[in-house]
């Protein structure tokens, strides 16, 4: 369970797995994190935030375009990432959190958005897979 | 007649550069690839030909949904795509303009030659690293205010020339003199605004970059004198775009069509070619916005312009306005707008297919460009006069290790291509096989040692995303362009100094 940066000609791509619906959006999300720094240093303070939204790919597009928002806002690499996904009446919601890490402690290039090109989010016989590709 | 296949797809050629995937099952209109044998071995390498011919399937799109030479696949809409829609009965496209609204280049001239620069090389890429800020975090040049960020947002460049900026020379050699009047600020998100306060004046990374050149060819000598163009002149072009104000605002409404426009959106091949129809209070507000963002990313260019100056004040010991420091031009190539063009209608007066036109006539169109530059020939009103009579500047950066071009607007522009011609060289391998393929460092070197070419760089992975290798042959793109008339030859530039994110 995990991800794996995939080919693509201008941007990049993540694809990942989990045992559950949270554990496949952390795995994106840290795919999210290695597209941006090869190497993330162990510091920094861990931050939480919650998204709703109508579905569940809406959902993991959303909580991947919160990170970005977080990451230029707080001025950090968000980094190990939580996630847990719960149905809400008619939304579904995802509790997260990351390690938001000093951009002064690494060496960092910009992801500038999460797309819905060529996204898949999908049930398996072992959890959940995900494919995600960032705009960079 | 002679086709290629690539996959499901089969393109006919129409003559030399120029082919088309036939309209049928439910494309809206033809699609057309201009490129030559060799560029479209690499187009038909990807997804590009399945993202233009889904392109064709947005509403209201005029005469053909086109591939520029140097196209590439994108999300959604192709990189190198073009798609004119119309303004009353078609749609306006967030993802067929981009996440990095007005990502553009411009270009300053300067009285310097190569040889008053030779044995300041160093000293210069260094200060230029320091002064300009890059990469993740860098910061901004000016740190904004909600205020501030307002009056960005409503005025562009004229908010720069009050705040001491920029000059009113500046303004009109700046595509639309840095000010979009349909800037709506008001539909800017609060996200957008708040992600956008700390760049105002920052280059970001992946291909944005800052580049010190200098002139090596001129091929039209009448037109380049025009441009202030001569060999062996420094000249500075920088490219990059609205930085994270503009990928918000392009995310908000993405989500916004998505909710409200689900029906337009099912529809279509792909979500991310997500169209709101025109005439409705979305695709109104999102013109508003987007023309918001363009206007921050005028003054962003603005700003690294200013502290360039600043740099080579410092560097060479004498006033900005001593070496003539000036802006040739800052045109966009993402980016979408009202313009006046002639296309082919049906009895109806709808826009249709040529082979299906009753007659002919000028229409408001949404010219969608991405990763395509606008190449006006001379006689356009939308020209500013200093090239009213000789046609628009074009700018196409090439790699950091190959040179760069300056065309004009063609004279078959019009016709074939709304107006438009290639914004670069155009990528040819992915990020994670640049990285397998180059070493930072070695890049680096390299290209110092050989080319004498000086490159500093936030992080070494991005030299190596970004090395001369993983670029198609921009002297094809060019030569392409040049042949088919929609973007002529001016002059070629050769990198000195390079700083990146």
């Amino acid at each position: 369970m995990g991800f794996t940066l995939r080919d693509h000609t201008a941007d990049v791509a993540v694809e990942a797995d989990g045992e559950s619906l949270g554990g496949v959006f952390a795995a994106v999300a840290d795919g999210l994190t290695a597209a941006m720094c090869d190497d993330p240093a162990e510091t920094g303070d861990r931050f939480s935030f919650s998204v709703r939204a109508e579905g569940r790919e809406a959902l993991l597009f959303d909580y991947l375009d919160q990170l970005i928002y977080e990451r230029d806002v707080r001025g950090v690499l968000p980094a190990a990432h939580e996630a847990t996904v719960r149905r809400a009446g008619d939304e579904w919601v995802v509790e997260a959190s990351a390690r938001g890490v000093p951009f002064a402690d690494v060496d960092a290039r910009d992801v500038k958005a999460v797309t819905y090109s060529e996204m898949r989010l999908a049930e398996t016989d072992a959890g959940w897979e995900a494919y995600v590709v960032f705009d960079v | 007649m002679e086709t290629r296949e690539f996959g499901d797809i089969e393109l006919r050629r129409v003559r030399e550069h120029v082919w088309e995937i036939p309209q049928e099952g439910e494309m809206n209109a033809p699609a057309r690839v201009l490129a030559s044998e060799a560029l479209l071995d690499h187009i038909g390498d990807d997804k590009t030909l399945e993202q233009l011919r889904n392109a064709t399937h947005l509403p209201g799109i005029a005469n053909h949904a086109i591939c520029m030479p140097d196209g590439h696949q994108g999300y959604g809409f192709p990189v190198g795509g073009v798609g004119a829609t119309d303004t009353t009965d078609g749609c306006i496209s967030p993802g067929a303009v981009g996440y990095d609204i007005n990502c553009g280049v411009r270009m300053m001239t300067t009285n310097l030659t190569y040889e008053d620069l030779r044995g300041h090389e160093e000293e210069l890429v260094d200060a230029l690293f320091e002064a300009v800020p890059s990469g993740l975090g860098g910061g901004g040049v000016v740190k904004g205010d909600a205020e501030t960020i307002e009056d960005i947002l409503a005025r562009g460049m004229r908010w720069a020339v009050d705040a001491g900026y920029a000059t009113d020379d500046d303004l009109a050699h700046c595509e639309d003199e840095g000010f979009r009047d349909d800037a709506r600020p008001e539909f800017v998100s609060q996200k957008a605004k708040d992600r956008g306060r700390n760049q105002i004046g920052s280059l970001g990374s992946g291909n944005h970059f800052l580049e010190v050149q200098r002139v090596t060819d001129i091929y039209r000598d009448d037109v380049a004198e025009s441009f202030g163009l001569e060999a062996d002149q420094i000249v500075v072009l920088i490219h990059c775009g609205s930085r994270g104000l503009g990928h918000q605002t392009c995310t908000d409404y993405l989500r916004r069509i998505e909710k409200e426009h689900k029906d337009l959106l099912d529809d279509l091949p792909d979500k991310e070619l997500a169209a709101a129809p025109a005439g409705s209070e979305l695709a109104e507000e999102y013109y508003g916005a987007m023309c918001a963002a363009i206007n921050f990313a005028w003054v962003n260019r603005q700003l690294i312009m200013h502290r360039t100056r600043e740099v080579f004040a410092d560097v060479f010991d004498r006033d900005w306005r001593d070496m003539e420091m000036r802006l040739l031009y800052d045109v966009a190539h993402n980016i979408a707008k009202k313009e006046v063009h002639e296309v082919g209608v049906d009895p109806e007066g709808r826009p249709v297919r040529d082979g299906d036109a009753v007659e002919r006539e000028e229409r408001e169109l949404y010219v969608h460009r991405k990763g395509a530059t606008r190449a006006f020939p001379a006689g356009r009103p939308e020209l500013p006069p200093a090239y009213a009579d000789v046609g628009q500047p074009v700018i196409i950066p090439g790699s950091m290790g190959a040179g760069s071009y300056v065309l004009r607007g063609g004279d078959q522009s019009l016709d074939l291509t709304f107006g438009s011609t290639a914004h670069g060289a155009g990528r040819l391998m992915s990020r994670t096989k640049a990285k397998q393929e180059y070493w930072g460092e070695t890049v680096q070197d390299e290209l110092r040692e050989q080319e004498k070419i000086y490159v500093k760089a936030q992080s070494g992975a991005t030299v190596a995303e970004e090395a001369p290798g993983v670029y198609k042959d921009v002297d094809e793109v060019v030569r392409v362009s040049d042949e088919l008339g929609i973007g002529d030859k001016v002059a070629r530039t050769f990198p000195v100094c390079n700083i990146k994110g």
